[in-house]
């Protein structure tokens, strides 16, 4: 019996992810990507493998997918985090009032959480702010999103699946109200070709809505941008968070010998295109400097912006999207056989693609179950090995 | 923010056609890297331009290329640090690697040899925040660090990116294509200082004493200029020499 196809389009963190997924419960898949891996928005990432702190008291949803996965990842793929857990700073009276609502927001959501000493955090964070008047710890880490979207693609393709990069989808093709496939263009040849499929999923990031267009529907995302300023110079020890809710410049990321400052928020029209603001850079080293007074005298290594996929929901204020994430299928909309998953953030992206996997299973008629709660991730260098395309 | 109006000449190649250069003229921001003027290029002129790329910070190593000649990280190299105000700044592939396409090469002999030398992207770190940072008060200065409770050692990845760029800028390379190259062999190193089995350790070290191992090195130190994030696989594949040097005359005086 031949097992049905499935088309995953995109090769960040959640296509990745689904790939893995569907390969485990046996189907045949091919990951289209048009760039390199991760060269969308999971590349150009914050890095950060997020304990829910930051989302405790504002979007308890997301904060509890957040614990849970991240507690699932320190399991399949222990070799690819730093984990040295996380700080939440308070520098103002404000801050320490939040303080209460945070441990409870921390606790509702099982996030683990000690409210330490400051003289204690001091001593683990040297250059943090002398005016620190209160630190709660919890298990944030620090991830590489090039890295992790290997991993799960490596695995997928021990497991059959198929991935092809430089390589976009152009067109969705489809009998009446059936899709039937894609017409992708690979521009390492410059050849056309068609790819039949008895299901496609848009895990396109902020494009989906370009996907979902091909095939006459559309999904509720707004391409939301974020600027973020990489240090030539590692700061911190522990990801730092501002201990108030979610803002502009409060969260600074430790990775190998760099500390990376973010984010700003401002909705997007191209996601293929964004000018980096210089107001906003300029932002993200006055906000990072309160937390660590040296942010100023450091070099700037890098910087970036890229266009997160959100979902938009009734409120009109970006920062109060929800992070959380959903599935959709378009046979509601009268087109059998596509599903878009949207939303979410890589800390996530397994759970999203578990949500995506199970609905496309229960389509097709698959009992499998998902397995990636436990199978742990091969080497993300045998992706590369195993010659993929 | 002022803009700079920058002509890029682009190394292309597709599948049976020959190579040849491209020149695109984009407009950035004075203050961009090199890598937004080729998102610029590729977003703006020509969508079948190929080129890798995720982090956008150094810390994925995919964009690695040549700038002029000289191998860079894109996403770190500032405009204004390399184009010279009038004549196309040009971009190459990396040297040493199969060419896919453009800007991209088959990275999977690289891989090959970093799997093969078993290092693992994260460890236990030595300490690693800076010991001082010029100009800092003495006020902010870091003291000696206390690890949580819960930890007992922090833990960072490898200062390695994988980028490819030691290995594109090595002579020994183009010698011998199955040299080790600096990544590989700075990589042993580290499974060596890592590693308390000493069958491991033999076996690493046997691989460093192979046909294309540390002896192939003659000393032009080019890895150790191009690296971006300081590994000085240089100096690794000099301590390998030493450790490998010193045991034989260890067995020499047993034997």
């Amino acid at each position: 019996m031949s097992l049905p196809h499935v088309i995953v389009i995109g090769a960040g963190s959640t296509g990745a992810a689904t790939a893995h997924d569907l390969a485990l419960r046996g189907l045949r898949v091919t990951v289209i990507e048009r760039g390199e891996v991760a060269s969308g928005t999971t590349g150009r990432n914050h890095c950060m493998l997020h304990s829910g702190g930051r989302y405790c008291v504002t979007d308890q949803e997301s904060a509890i997918e957040c614990i849970e996965e991240n507690m699932i990842l320190r399991r399949i793929m222990p070799d690819l985090l730093e984990l040295n857990d996380g700080l939440f700073i308070a520098l103002t009276e404000a801050d320490l009032a939040f303080k209460e609502r945070f441990l409870e927001g921390c606790a509702v959501c099982h996030i683990p959480a000690r409210d330490i000493p400051v003289k204690h955090a001091l001593a683990m964070e040297p250059f943090l702010n002398p005016k620190t008047i209160a630190a709660v710890q919890v298990p944030d880490g620090v991830f590489e999103p090039f890295r992790f979207c290997l991993a799960f693609l490596a695995t997928a393709c021990q497991n059959g699946a198929v991935v092809r990069r430089y390589t976009e989808v152009t067109d969705i093709l489809c009998s009446g109200k059936d899709v039937m496939g894609v017409k992708v263009k690979d521009y390492r040849t410059g050849k056309t070709e068609t790819l039949g499929a008895d299901m496609i999923i848009n895990a396109a990031g902020p494009w989906a809505t370009e996907i979902a267009a091909m095939a006459g529907v559309s999904v509720p995302e707004v391409p939301t941008a974020g600027v973020m300023v990489t240090l030539d110079c590692r700061l911190n020890n522990m990801v730092l968070n501002r201990l108030n809710k979610p803002s502009d410049g409060d969260i600074v990321v430790p990775q190998r010998a760099t500390s990376t400052i973010g984010t700003t928020s401002w909705k997007v029209e191209d996601p293929d295109l964004i000018a980096i603001p210089a107001e906003h850079v300029a932002r993200m080293i006055t906000q990072g400097e309160q937390l660590l007074p040296a942010v100023r005298k450091i070099p700037m290594r890098a910087k970036m912006a890229v266009a997160r996929p959100l979902i938009a929901r009734e409120s009109t204020d970006e920062r109060e999207v929800s992070r959380t994430f959903e599935c959709f299928d378009h046979a509601f909309d009268g087109v059998n056989g596509f599903v878009t998953i949207a939303g979410g953030k890589t800390t996530t992206s397994r759970a999203m693609a578990e949500r995506v996997s199970d609905m496309v299973c229960h389509k097709l008629g698959i009992a499998a179950e998902c397995r990636t709660r436990e199978v742990p991730l091969a080497s993300y260098r045998l992706f590369y090995q195993r010659g993929q395309s | 923010m002022t803009m700079l109006e920058v002509s890029l000449q682009i190394f292309r190649y597709k599948e049976g056609e020959s190579p040849h250069y491209d020149t695109f003229v984009v407009q950035v921001a004075d203050s961009a890297f090199v890598i937004d003027a080729i998102d610029a290029v590729w977003a703006t002129h020509d969508r079948s331009l190929t080129f890798r790329r995720a982090c956008h910070h150094s810390s994925c190593g995919s964009c690695a290329l040549r700038i002029n000649g000289v191998e860079k990280l894109p996403c770190v190299t500032r405009l204004t640090d390399v184009w010279d105000g009038h004549n196309p700044l040009r971009l190459d592939p990396l040297r040493n690697f199969p060419i896919v396409s453009d800007l991209v090469v088959d990275v999977s002999g690289f891989f090959q040899r970093m799997s093969a030398a078993t290092m693992t992207i994260t460890r236990d770190a030595e300490p690693f925040l800076p010991v001082s940072v010029d100009n800092l008060d003495d006020r902010i200065q870091p003291a000696v660090v206390e690890l949580p409770d819960n930890l007992s050692r922090f833990n960072r990845f490898e200062n390695c990116i994988e980028c490819g760029i030691c290995m594109s800028a090595c002579p020994t390379m183009a010698a011998d294509d199955k040299f080790w190259g600096p990544a590989g062999l700075a990589a042993i190193a580290r499974a060596c200082q890592k590693t308390d089995d000493p069958q491991e350790k033999a076996h690493l070290l046997a691989l460093a004493d192979g046909e294309h191992g540390v002896w192939r090195c003659h000393s032009a130190f080019e890895c150790l200029e191009a690296c971006p994030q300081a590994v000085d696989p240089a100096g690794k594949i000099m301590e390998l020499r030493r450790e490998l040097t010193a045991q034989r005359f260890k067995k020499k005086r047993r034997g």
